[in-house]
């Protein structure tokens, strides 16, 4: 059966015309469900990121994350307080850097005097499954707990003085943009002076 | 050429499986067979979306012009692919999390655009629908065999549950996209040979 220009054109415009709209109306329609889930994950974390989620179940996340984590302001950056009691014990410190596959962004918790981490969790990552992507891993994610932190602090793999860091083998590259968007953060935000 | 579904479900989970006879969609069976959960839940999106896009393209197969009928195939499978990617992050968002980039990549897997160009546009919508449907089934039992013996060996687990009870060392190398290809490989070996006995045997 042959088939005419016209034909085609007007075929691909009307397929893709209802096509796109047979999507468009699943998306709205999951919207809810996808914006829920982004922000349970978003408040799980930053909680992780504090030492908080000790394996909360879904309905407790949001009751916890309401009552002690406020967002505030700290050396110029939109951050989130961890505050019990009136008292200030943490800030959680987003960070965006490149990974091996794409863009890799999360949270830095650190105490309130700024000389200790309280953990670090990621929020997106693209790392590939069961390699890079074992960053996710909690066994990874722990080892940045209680790290001590002072003026020049550059955080590094391996056994040092005060704590050890392991990468995760086959995945090197990963690994290493890690520690660099941490270590970016630590120098060029947490650890700087006083922001002019 | 209306085949009958159950024949179509021999020749797509056996005889002509894609993975192991056709040899495709090893990209992803490299990728996620480190664990049951993302197997199963990659198979069944595959099959979902095969099955899916087999009736769709089979239903238009007479008024899509032939000149633009691969733009149309890819259109379509990119849609249904779509589709899983919301169900999955509304609805599974940690396996949507851990399955990652391999979801939208279901759009690039071989055996979808294969059964559209060597079966849907030539068969009945129904036909079509079983023969994308197996062919994915036939994937994800590829995919489930191989993410059994990986996951066993390189995490001790089963859909995450622990079963190495005798406390033996896990084989970091089968957490590793380089063990579906030992196990692939050895999978294609032992249907090919069985298929040349019986190639073989007929002609006696």
């Amino acid at each position: 059966m042959k088939k005419g220009h016209i034909y085609t054109l007007v075929f691909m415009v009307v397929l893709s015309a209802v096509l796109v709209f047979a999507l468009a109306a699943a998306y709205e329609a999951f919207k809810p469900s996808i914006a829920a889930n982004e922000r349970l994950k978003e408040e799980r974390a930053v909680l992780y990121a504090f030492d908080l989620d000790n394996g909360l179940a879904d309905a407790d996340v949001h009751d916890t994350f309401a009552r002690l984590i406020k967002e505030g302001e700290q050396k110029g950056q939109q951050v989130y307080v961890y505050e019990d009691a009136g008292e200030v014990k943490g800030y959680a410190f987003p960070f965006e850097g490149a990974a091996l596959w794409g863009g890799l962004s999360g949270y830095l918790g650190v105490n309130a005097d700024l000389s200790q981490t309280t953990g670090l969790v990621f929020t997106k990552q693209n790392e590939t499954p069961g390699l890079g992507g074992r960053i996710d891993e909690d066994w990874y994610k722990a080892q940045f707990r209680n790290l001590p932190l002072a003026e020049g602090t550059t955080l590094r793999y391996g056994q040092q003085a005060d704590y050890q860091l392991d990468a995760i083998s086959g995945a090197t590259q990963t690994s290493a943009a890690v520690l660099r968007t941490v270590n970016q953060l630590l120098h060029d935000v947490i650890l700087a002076g006083e922001v002019k | 050429m209306a085949d009958k579904p159950m024949a179509i479900a021999k020749t797509q989970l056996f005889t002509e499986n894609q993975v192991l006879r056709q040899v495709l969609g090893i990209c992803s069976s490299l990728a996620v067979t480190n664990s049951m959960n993302n197997s199963l839940v990659m198979g069944l999106g595959l099959s979902f979306v095969t099955a899916l896009s087999s009736l769709t393209l089979s239903a238009m197969r007479n008024i899509i012009p032939h000149r633009v009928r691969m733009l149309v195939q890819t259109l379509v499978i990119a849609v249904y692919v779509i589709f899983v990617d919301l169900f999955l992050k509304a609805y599974l968002p940690e396996i949507s999390k851990q399955l990652g980039p391999y979801v939208g990549l279901i759009i690039t897997n071989c055996i979808i655009m294969g059964r559209a160009e060597a079966y849907a546009q030539k068969n009945p919508p129904i036909p079509a629908m079983f023969d994308g449907l197996f062919a994915g089934l036939g994937y994800t039992g590829v995919l489930l065999i191989v993410a059994l013996i990986r996951e066993v060996l390189g995490f001790g687990t089963i859909f995450g549950i622990h079963v190495n009870l005798i406390g033996f060392q896990t084989w970091t190398i089968m957490i590793m996209p380089p063990a579906a290809f030992f196990i692939i490989g050895s999978l294609i070996w032992v249907l090919s040979a069985r298929a040349q006995k019986k190639a073989a045997g007929g002609a006696k």
